[in-house]
């Protein structure tokens, strides 16, 4: 993997003048922003707009006269407008050695751009009462804007300038490092960030999703490397758009096309492989934290969303641990046994990660009981499946609920931007609970043979456990 | 997970919603038994939100019995007269519905949400616990290991997390004498010896019609839900439980300063607040406007004063704020607090932020920065409306409150009129030289930077 890297940046070499080690990540040449222009032409033919009427939501979608790909809702009984935006590619992106790029380049994307510092980029979000912010996930990178719908041109002219024109100014910079440098204290007693590292390091040391911050990767990011960064990351072809509000497609599409003006057209980011957990032995550790409380997080190889098995180990979740008070395991630890506040299970479909995991609290005394009871739990899965009932019960929560996803404004624009982003078509909403419906007894039981055998699962405890017999790790 | 704590530390700021088109306005009415009701059209999606918010919270608990407010919502999922142990969850599970409930110092709510045509078997399952409770007293019963679920809830909120347990103590010291003084989910060892009888007598001193309030928000009409609701709820005799006024009292001034260390080697980062007696929204609604105004301009985000200073200007920090808990029925904290940049002192950080504060009071406000403030405030409300669970949670809570409607319609007009003259009076009455308050530092254990 590491030398994929390399070979990636002696090629770029011959590309570019001069390869950074940032540059490496980028095979592609970066278009200017002057030769975007020419792509916006001022004549604007006419929108096409494909409506899908939907049971849940009625999903418009057009392209931009821009170029830039968008699915609408409109709605009018609020003034306001949430729009979403990411790309392909996050922090497993970072060169090796600059972890931290991702982030430096998503913190500073609100603080200042054009002729705005931060205070003034930041005043001006006020004055417009709008909110702009970027973040960067391991395989996403994105973005949101909401405002009122009456501000809503002044709000994307500002974010516009923010493409366009973004600052890196010292200031902002250097205050992300300070923040930082504070961070790297404080995870080293945060039981989720030592449970996540123990797991990163026992199964996937050296994949780019287990690199983490240094004081080192730290010292090495520049505001240079974060603009050169930001172009990769942050392109045209790339840009996947959602928006819920009271506007309509030819209202939005200029506001967008203003937005993505400032974009390059594209950019090469290296692909990152997946990880194959069904490759890795099962592990045990005991993190030691000076706490009463013992976390206890389970995790095994998981299921893609393009496994036919998908369906039913999403439906088979609910019976172990995500259904809250019809999961077995909060029945079994919380209900009989009083053993913790909350246990709960999810599974992962990827694509780099495919997992599913588990976790809850317990009193350091109990952390054995607590162990030996999730992997009993599991054990009874393998033996003897769920009942008819229960396979019923689950599916008739999956479906009843799936209307709860869609009351608002914000959760039908993260809904459809998961659609978008994993690409599950513009009629995943209305064929999904068919999906979950045609889940037979016989899936989910096979399902549970093959995915729930306790033998599968590492299991990570922070905390002081009494009762189990694993390596501590100070 | 289910079942938690509202309020319990700093966890509920309220934000209201805006008036501004008859479409959503609410509509209230009483049934014959007393039981308020308040219906909030939202007809984007077939979902509606239904609560039952109960007049009775943690501030009215019996000396000894902290903890039963809470520990009793956890009961009220267990088993009644016509509903088996578990089956009250099940049957909403098997509807496609979530639910939970919530308690504070000053309520007790449980809600579900389902989709619209599930809502009158809602109606039924709160109807059928608001009086048909049954307590298991046996020692390996629901009530015992729900008791024990609720001490691994205190060591997971509060005993794993020092801030929490110092955050915790300086709110006793604040409301020291007030009921308020014990954190909603109360003292381990008061829980621990909390009895089924003492669940069943606040049971029947509190749960009844005429002390609870409905709220439904969703895909319905007041018509549609006043039938439903005079089926499943109007059926419920008029209380013959009787309890005495809420306890609530106005929070005594601080007679001294105190100064509050916690020292843990979780610790890796310090902290600094003081904590100052605030106003609440009801019992003093115009300084509480006004307080949450000057403080937005004081401490409230990035372009406020503090954290331009302290921040970005001296980099003495890397955080700096103000806030105000004014949700509450009686006066809560009003808070500064800051974390030092690496390498600087608490005493050097507390010199800096103290002085900020002290020339912004002496300077006072520019008229636009308060301008930008109440905008916010304003335009939250108009945000806030995005979630229909919010809604209903805004006016349930404000309700059982003793406030009005017309309250949380008027909000983002009241909002914009403060003045910058009352912004600063009101945040120069809370931190005037002469008040007391309980400074609270954090610290790593010994040894350990």
């Amino acid at each position: 993997m590491h030398a994929a890297k390399i070979l990636l940046c002696a090629a770029a070499l011959s590309a570019l003048t001069g390869c950074s080690t940032i540059k490496g990540w980028f095979v592609g040449t970066p278009q200017p922003p002057a030769a975007e222009a020419l792509l916006t032409s001022p004549d604007k033919p006419e929108l096409a707009v494909i409506v899908h009427d939907g049971e849940f939501a009625q999903i418009q979608q057009f392209v931009t006269p821009g170029g830039v790909s968008v699915w609408l809702v409109s709605e009018p009984s609020i003034p306001i407008l949430a729009v979403q935006m990411a790309w392909k590619g996050g922090t497993a992106s970072d060169p090796a050695g600059l972890e931290g790029l991702g982030e430096v380049v998503t913190y500073n994307m609100n603080e200042g751009a054009g002729d705005l510092d931060s205070l003034g980029f930041q005043t001006a979000m006020e004055d417009l009462n709008m909110d702009f912010s970027c973040g960067a996930g391991g395989e996403w990178t994105s973005c949101s804007i909401s405002t009122l719908t009456e501000n809503a041109a002044g709000a994307m002219s500002l974010v516009a300038s923010a493409f366009a024109a973004p600052r890196f100014d010292e200031g902002p910079f250097e205050r992300f490092l300070r923040e930082k440098e504070v961070g790297l204290n404080t995870r080293e007693t945060n039981p989720n960030y030592l449970a996540w590292r123990a797991t990163a390091k026992a199964l996937y040391p050296e994949h780019p999703f287990a690199r983490e911050l240094s004081s080192e990767s730290l010292g090495a990011l520049t505001p240079d490397l974060a603009r050169q960064h930001m172009r990769a990351l942050v392109t045209k072809d790339r840009l996947l758009v959602t928006a819920v509000g009271a506007v309509t497609p030819e209202e939005l599409a200029p506001l967008i096309d203003e937005v993505a003006a400032g974009l390059p057209q594209t950019s090469t980011l290296a692909p990152i492989p997946p990880i194959d957990l069904t490759g890795v032995a099962a592990t045990e550790a005991v993190i030691d934290l000076p706490q009463p409380q013992s976390l206890v997080r389970f995790i095994g190889p998981g299921i893609g969303r393009d496994n036919p098995d998908f369906f039913p180990a999403f439906v088979l979740n609910y019976t172990l641990g995500g259904g809250g008070f019809e999961s077995r395991l909060v029945q079994t630890l919380r209900v009989q046994k009083g053993l913790t506040y909350g246990i709960s299970t999810s599974i992962d479909p990827g694509p780099t990660l495919k997992t599913w995991s588990g976790g809850g609290q317990t009193k350091n005394e109990s952390a054995g009981e607590f162990i030996a009871g999730i992997k009993a739990e599991l054990a009874k899965f393998v033996e003897s499946g769920v009942t008819e009932q229960e396979l019923a019960d689950a599916k008739a929560y999956l479906t009843g609920s799936y209307p709860l996803g869609f009351d608002s404004n914000a959760k039908i624009a993260n809904q459809m931007m998961g659609v978008r982003q994993e690409n599950l078509g513009v009629d995943y909403f209305d064929r999904r609970n068919a999906l979950v419906s045609a889940v037979t007894l016989e899936d989910v039981n096979r399902v549970s043979k093959t995915y729930l055998d306790p033998a599968r699962y590492s299991f990570f405890v922070v905390g002081q456990p009494q009762g189990i017999e694993a390596p501590v790790t100070p | 997970m289910k079942r938690s704590l509202a309020a319990g530390l700093f966890a509920l700021f309220a934000s209201y919603a805006a008036a501004e088109e008859a479409a959503w306005a609410p509509s209230t009415f009483t049934l014959s038994n007393g039981m308020d009701v308040v219906v909030l059209p939202d007809h984007r999606a077939p979902v509606v939100t239904h609560m039952v918010w109960y007049k009775v919270g943690a501030a009215d608990e019996a000396p000894g019995k902290s903890g039963i407010a809470h520990l009793f919502e956890h009961v009220m999922f267990q088993e009644t007269k016509n509903l088996g142990p578990g089956e009250f969850d099940k049957i909403v599970s098997r509807s496609g519905g979530q639910n939970n409930a919530f308690t504070s110092w000053d309520y007790t709510a449980y809600f579900e949400r389902v989709h619209k045509a599930q809502l009158g078997t809602m109606m039924g399952l709160e109807a059928e616990r608001m009086v048909n409770l049954v307590i298991n007293d046996d020692p390996k019963g629901p009530f015992i290991s729900e008791r024990d679920v609720v001490k691994e809830e205190r060591r997971q909120r509060i005993e794993n997390n020092p801030g929490a347990i110092l955050q915790e103590k300086a709110l006793s010291a604040l409301w020291k004498g007030h009921p308020y003084e014990i954190t909603v989910i109360g003292k381990m060892e008061e829980v621990a010896a909390l009895t089924p009888q003492d669940g069943l007598d606040f049971y029947t001193e509190y749960y009844s019609p005429a002390n609870a309030i409905l709220v439904v928000a969703g895909d319905v009409t007041p018509d549609e839900v006043r039938a439903l609701a005079e089926e499943h709820y109007g059926a419920i005799p008029a209380s013959g439980a009787e309890h005495g006024p809420r306890k609530w009292q106005s929070v005594a001034p601080l007679t001294e300063t105190v100064l509050l260390t916690h020292a843990d080697p979780k610790v890796r980062q310090p902290n600094w607040s003081r904590y100052y007696l605030g106003v609440s929204q009801r019992r003093q609604p115009d300084d509480a406007l006004a307080l949450d105004v000057g403080l937005e301009v004081l401490g409230g985000g990035m372009t406020s004063r503090l954290y331009q200073s302290l921040v970005e200007q001296q980099q003495l920090a890397i955080s700096a704020s103000t806030f105000a808990w004014t949700t509450l029925h009686d006066e809560g904290p009003a808070v500064i607090s800051a974390s030092p940049a690496p390498g600087v002192t608490l005493e050097t950080l507390e010199a800096a932020v103290m002085a900020e504060v002290e020339k912004v009071l002496a300077e006072g406000f520019a008229e636009a920065e308060v301008i930008r403030a109440r905008n916010k405030l304003a335009a939250d409300a108009i945000y806030g409306r995005d979630s229909q669970s919010g809604m209903a949670e805004t006016f349930g809570a404000w309700l059982a409150l003793g406030g009005k409607v017309e309250d949380i319609l008027g909000y983002p007009d009241a909002v914009r009129a403060v003045t910058p003259e009352e912004a600063l009076a009101a945040v120069r009455a809370v931190f005037a030289p002469e008040k007391h308050y309980i400074e609270a530092h954090l610290l790593p254990a010994e040894g350990d930077l």
